[in-house]
């Protein structure tokens, strides 16, 4: 390790209602690869938008090369050569692997564009990393980590000093992460500085010099990679003080017949070999990082999306579920964590959102029965305590928590047993949010079996009969709550 | 203005219609003012001769549009369905009753092949329903070796469909257009075909993973058009009773400016029979109008244009507030 290049100190950024970032400091040292780790919401990528200037902080100093810095875009932090790789690649597949690296600052001859030396200088950007790409192939007929080795190549034709890694091992096989280092070690040989978020335990023994652990929008500490375990790294990511009670068991019965028998589900990378039992009365807890795959299962299983295998069960006896349809049919209702999107019908009122899902019982001779409908909805306005002037309310004009209402309301309208909530407190209030939890301990105390997927330990920690953890696409562990702690948890979610 | 909005008569007969009627009767004090006369029963005859058909259209096309779509074939379509069925009328000597039934049908077969193409197959509907279009008009011209056909004129045997226009005088035409307008309306607001409808236009995947078949829906969205398009084909010849082969589309672009004009929404989920009625009327008057006044036919075009320009603009306004 060299000397510092890079120094956060006190980095501080608030969004409505959110503290993002509390005081959270970061030093990068040149020639060295510094971990970026914590929870999902944690505060990594707003730290990294900070430091690229995607976002202005409200407080603390960024020093770069000794000077103090502050970018308002991240083409001025590109000019001072801070580059990020990001997750997503941002590559057009039809374009020239060339094309791609120097779009924006094409070499022209004339009012032409220099294809040829476009091919040339990316041909010697390879042969510095040492990597073997065709600069004229087209870029959409690469492997995905090919294309990520392009985006290092454009990162370095920069000039870069420092380079963020945003989980890059995400999408690779185990022979393009072998790649990937290589290239991490020989850029770090060079005395770049190296940023490399994942979530992944074991690549950061392998790879990284030093942790920082940051933990909801706070700085928690740093470590040196090798004097150190995967206990220390995790127990400082997990190492908050739960406000929440935590149910300390079940309150499942024990003779609770399964009503949910899912076997050997397999949907794509993401759901892979997925069986579990979901009890009559229960809710189980999906627990997992950002990316593990379990709003992929929830969609599997409502067959939202296509699933490649697997067999369903419920209340014992088999059935097939190809379409939402059949799923509703089935007496499963799913609140999406996507609520505008898959969720509510915006422009439509709280009465036409409620009844979406059973409008076929709200029928009288050839007509929709209005009183019957605007009864049904009062009722549920009224036991959600849904928060509106009245049922024609347009759902647009609802607060987060109150939307969230009405799409539970949609579905116990249509009488499901069997009830996924897709992270059913995001983006809603505090208030809002011990309501939908009083609302699904006494939905689970009258005998609705419920499926929670939940980014946030302590609400997994608080709602939860039994926990399943998972990790990209697998499941890792269940627990019964008894027994859960965050450690637990946290192991099964990085067991990578 | 907010006081006036928010007056419960107001309410009820929707802000947005009243300011439309406003115009319409705008519209016809300025055309009898600047075209020297007071525009009397001739003109009125000849608003509501074009109104008669297509109000059929322009209702139909509003289905379609409320669930976010589009259909160019409308016009093409209700040519095809007068050409075959007059076709088979006058060459084919089939009786009238059936000649008209057909024509029904053939614009019920479009709207399942446009429902099919969008729904199932997942075509935008721009381009499906340029393709109808085409074999519309294709099939028109094929069935009357591209010479056209005219139904019978008053007098002449088989002239009772006429009848459905005008009968001694009294509009039977536009009593049957108001019959079907308030059919329309009542399931575009009432049932559950309408309800899907509409929620499909504001939101698709929310619906389809509320448990609703979705493609069930759109597709009948467009199979009422289709089946509007048949009927608007008897409404037309019989005002005109001649048509003529290859043609159709002009009529595409005036009822789809009328729903926009009635506060359909292009982006889908919203939708209004009355005011896509009050659209065309405007529509026919500006024309009738615009001929009184001397002036070329040419000015409609130009006038529709900037209207429907100035509609959709108040409509991605009004939704950006909504949303």
């Amino acid at each position: 390790m060299g000397e510092v290049i890079l120094t956060m100190k006190g980095i501080d950024k608030s969004f409505p209602g959110v503290h993002a970032l509390d005081h959270v400091d970061l030093e990068v040292r040149r020639g060295e690869v510094h971990a970026l780790m914590g929870e999902n919401g944690a505060g990594k990528s707003t730290l990294m938008k900070v430091l690229t200037g995607i976002y202005s902080k409200d407080a603390g100093t960024i020093t770069y090369e000794g000077k103090e810095v502050e970018f308002h875009n991240p083409r001025e932090a590109q000019e001072a050569g801070i580059v990020i790789v990001h997750q997503e690649l941002n590559m057009m597949n039809h374009l020239t692997v060339a094309q791609n690296i120097f779009i924006g600052r094409e070499y022209m001859k004339g009012f032409l564009i220099d294809d040829a030396r476009m091919n040339l200088e990316a041909r010697k950007l390879f042969d510095q990393l040492g990597i073997d790409i065709n600069p004229a192939e087209k870029m959409g007929n690469l492997t995905v980590g090919k294309q990520q080795m392009c985006e290092i190549a454009k990162a370095i034709s920069h000039e870069a000093k420092v380079i963020i890694f945003d989980e890059p091992s995400a999408a690779l096989t185990e022979a393009e992460i072998e790649e990937l280092f290589k290239i991490i070690r020989d850029l770090r040989e060079k005395q770049m500085g190296i940023v490399y978020i994942s979530h992944r335990m074991d690549e950061i023994k392998v790879i990284t010099d030093r942790v920082t652990v940051m933990r909801d929008g706070t700085y928690v500490g740093t470590l040196i990679t090798k004097d150190s375990t995967k206990d220390d790294i995790v127990n400082m990511m997990v190492g908050r003080v739960i406000y929440e009670e935590p149910k300390t068991h079940s309150m499942v019965a024990p003779d609770a017949p399964v009503v949910l028998k899912v076997e050997h589900l397999n949907a794509g990378k993401m759901v892979q070999d997925i069986s579990f039992e979901l009890r009559k009365g229960e809710i189980l807890g999906f627990s997992g990082l950002m990316g593990a795959g379990r709003t992929e299962t929830a969609r599997a299983i409502f067959g939202a999306d296509p699933k490649e295998s697997g067999d369903i069960y419920i209340n014992g006896e088999k059935v097939e579920i190809n379409s939402p349809q059949d799923a509703v049919k089935h007496g499963i209702g799913y609140l999406s964590e996507d609520r505008k999107r898959y969720g509510i019908v915006v422009g439509k009122t709280i009465a036409e959102n409620s009844t979406l899902a059973s409008l076929e019982e709200f029928i009288k001779g050839r007509l929709i029965d209005r009183k019957k409908e605007r009864d049904a909805t009062q009722k549920y306005v009224d036991r959600l305590r849904t928060k509106t002037p009245g049922i024609d309310q347009l759902v647009v004009n609802l607060s987060g928590g109150n939307q969230q209402k009405v799409v539970i309301a949609k579905w116990l309208v249509r009488n499901c047993d069997i009830l996924i909530f897709d992270e059913p407190t995001r983006g809603i209030d505090v208030g809002a949010k011990s309501e939908i939890y009083h609302l699904m301990t006494e939905l689970a105390a009258e005998g609705k079996s419920i499926i929670m997927i939940s980014s946030e330990m302590p609400e997994v920690l608080r709602m939860s009969d039994r926990i399943i953890v998972m990790c990209e696409g697998r499941k890792t562990a269940e627990i019964d709550i008894a027994d859960a702690t965050q450690e637990k948890i946290m192991h099964a979610a990085t067991l990578r | 203005m907010e006081k006036f909005k928010s007056n419960p008569l107001v309410k009820t007969l929707g802000f947005n219609r009243i300011i439309l009627v406003g115009v319409l009767i705008l519209l016809y004090l300025l055309f009898s003012l600047f075209s020297g006369r007071v525009l009397g029963a001739v003109d009125i005859q000849n608003v509501l001769n074009s109104v008669d058909f297509m109000g059929f259209l322009t209702i139909g096309v509003m289905f379609v549009i409320a669930t976010g779509g589009i259909d160019f074939s409308i016009g093409p379509v209700m040519y095809c369905a007068a050409l075959v069925a007059g076709q088979l009328l006058v060459v084919g000597g089939l009786p009238l009753w059936l000649c008209l039934l057909i024509s029904i049908l053939v614009g019920l077969i479009f709207g399942i092949l446009n429902g099919i193409m969008v729904a199932y197959m997942k075509l935008p509907s721009f381009i499906s329903s340029m393709a109808s279009m085409r074999i519309a008009q294709g099939i028109g011209s094929l069935a009357t070796k591209s010479a056209g056909v005219s139904w019978p004129s008053t007098g002449s045997a088989n002239d009772w469909y006429r009848k459905l226009i005008n009968v001694n005088g009294i509009p039977t035409g536009l009593i049957i257009l108001l019959f079907f307008a308030i059919v329309c309306s009542v399931i575009l607001n009432r049932t559950r075909i309408g309800r899907y409808i509409l929620c499909i236009g504001s939101n698709r995947e929310a619906v389809r993973l509320s448990g609703v078949d979705t493609r069930k829906w759109e597709a009948l969205a467009y199979i009422i058009c289709g089946t509007l398009a048949g009927i608007a084909a008897i409404m037309y010849v019989g005002v005109n009773t001649k048509v003529t082969t290859a043609g159709g589309d002009a009529f595409n672009n005036n009822a789809i400016a009328a729903c926009v004009m009635g506060g359909t929404s292009m982006a889908g989920g919203v939708a209004s029979v009355s005011g896509s009625l009050i659209g065309i009327l405007i529509i026919a008057l500006l024309r009738v109008g615009i001929n009184a006044m001397k002036f070329s036919p040419d000015w409609q075009y130009i006038i529709t244009g900037i209207i429907v320009a100035l509609a959709v603009y108040a409509d991605i306004r009004s939704s950006q507030r909504r949303r």
